[in-house]
């Protein structure tokens, strides 16, 4: 057992990890604790003990320290930085592939749009004539009135502007058109027809190409030159000769 | 509108083609100081975790972090630090996730009965001594237990594990002695167990 007085010297000594000789003489501490050594044995054995166990602590941890790298770390480091490249490609393509295809839609709607608007207005166009009007079960007769109003309502629609609707129709405010009863029969049985053919309805209903007014160009004639022939006078006598006879 | 529709996909392959510039270079970058730190994460990680296998783990897993965020980086010069504070978090995470298994292992496979080593070099060499070393190395504060890790690698002096580290170089100095001083606590009953035997 060291001396109580000299033990942390002792300890702090051999943990400095220089020579003792030189440490011992580097101040008057260390001197002081190699003048202890020359007189106690003890502390002399518990400082080289110290010393032992310090030089077995900075081995243990070199060896900890520096242990060797295994030759598989870069390799496998590599891998996977490759798999860490290649998901952040999977997961931005399908990003890039959604903005295209929402580009390329929008620019195919931009596109198509006057198109389908055309196709739209007919859409809209055809109901005011199927909706209102159910085929006719009955005789001309059970066509009521009221049926044959909102035919002709909606036929006046059927030539009004893009926008109309159904329900912009019933709701509209326009004055009625006075219409004789043997026309308006006759219409009924009109729309009756158109709601059997659908295919000639939409036909009708279809808009027809707008033509704007242009300047009618008239040719000239082409006359083509007067042919002048000789009369034969001996045939034209005798023959006016025989009638006078008869 | 029309416009700005035609526009955008040609700015986002752009900014897309930036980006993939920049990540080729950042791999350049990072490549070379893999094969310069990559062992240092590893040895970092095995001081802590006193396992090959673990420890070539998590140098890995540290590395592909240090990957991830090396756009991050402004100083690319502090990189080593900064592999290094990754790898030892890392290695500590590891460390409690597994502690009670380690500590079983460590049991099981050193028994209490071994002859003694007849020299210090030899009894720092020998198992039951580095196991002993090892778990006192464990039971240390992380700071300390960094910086004597660090001093015990090949190659730094006590100015780069300040850098590293990021505090002065007493500082360093005075936690490599604190943490000696507090391993030959730990291990001295050991060391005279295994003298006097």
């Amino acid at each position: 057992m060291p001396c109580e007085n000299y033990k942390d010297a002792l300890t702090e000594a051999a943990a400095s990890g220089a020579d003792p000789a030189n440490a011992l003489r580097s101040n008057a501490k260390m001197a002081a604790l190699r003048a202890h050594f020359e007189s106690c044995a003890s502390c002399r054995t518990a400082f080289a003990e110290e010393q032992a166990l310090f030089i077995s602590i900075d081995a243990g941890l070199h060896a900890t320290a520096n242990a060797e790298v295994p030759a598989s770390l870069l390799p496998r480091v590599r891998a996977a930085l490759e798999e860490v490249e290649a998901p952040r490609l999977h997961w931005m393509s399908p990003l890039i592939f959604a903005t295209t295809s929402v580009a390329l839609a929008f620019l195919i709607f931009l596109i198509a749009r006057p198109y389908r608007s055309v196709s739209d207005d007919q859409a809209k166009q055809t109901p005011p004539i199927s909706m209102p009007l159910k085929p006719p079960t009955g005789s001309r007769g059970q066509i009521s009135p009221s049926s044959v109003q909102s035919a002709s309502t909606s036929a006046n629609h059927l030539r009004a502007p893009r926008k109309s609707t159904l329900v912009h129709s019933a709701a509209s405010s326009k004055p009625e058109v006075l219409v004789p009863p043997d026309e308006r029969e006759a219409f009924a049985r009109f729309v009756a027809a158109l709601n059997a053919r659908s295919d000639f309805a939409a036909a009708i209903v279809a808009e027809a190409p707008e033509k704007k007014d242009a300047l009618v160009v008239v040719e000239p004639l082409q006359i083509s030159d007067i042919e002048l022939k000789p009369l034969e006078s001996k045939e034209t006598e005798s023959s006016d000769r025989a009638g006078e006879k008869h | 509108m029309q416009e700005l529709a035609l526009i955008q996909p040609g700015g986002m392959a752009r900014d897309e083609f930036l980006r993939e510039a920049a990540q080729a270079e950042a791999r350049r970058e990072f490549e070379e100081r893999l094969a310069e730190c990559g062992a240092l994460a590893y040895r970092v990680a095995r001081g802590v975790l006193r396992n090959s296998a673990d420890a070539e783990d998590v140098a890995q897993e540290a590395l592909l972090r240090a990957y991830r965020r090396f756009d991050r980086l402004r100083d690319r010069n502090r990189f080593r630090a900064w592999l290094v504070r990754i790898a030892f978090r890392l290695a500590l995470d590891r460390l409690r996730s597994s502690k009670r298994r380690e500590q079983r292992d460590m049991f099981l496979s050193h028994p209490a009965h071994q002859p003694p080593a007849a020299t210090a070099e030899d009894l720092a060499v020998s198992n039951e001594f580095q196991a002993h070393l090892d778990r006192a190395l464990g039971e240390l504060p992380e700071k300390l237990r960094l910086v004597l890790l660090l001093g015990a690698m090949e190659g730094h002096t006590i100015d780069e594990i300040a850098a590293i580290v990021g505090v002065s170089a007493g500082t360093v100095k005075s936690r490599i002695f604190y943490a000696r001083k507090q391993l030959a606590e730990k291990l001295r009953c050991h060391a005279k167990t295994i003298k006097t035997r």
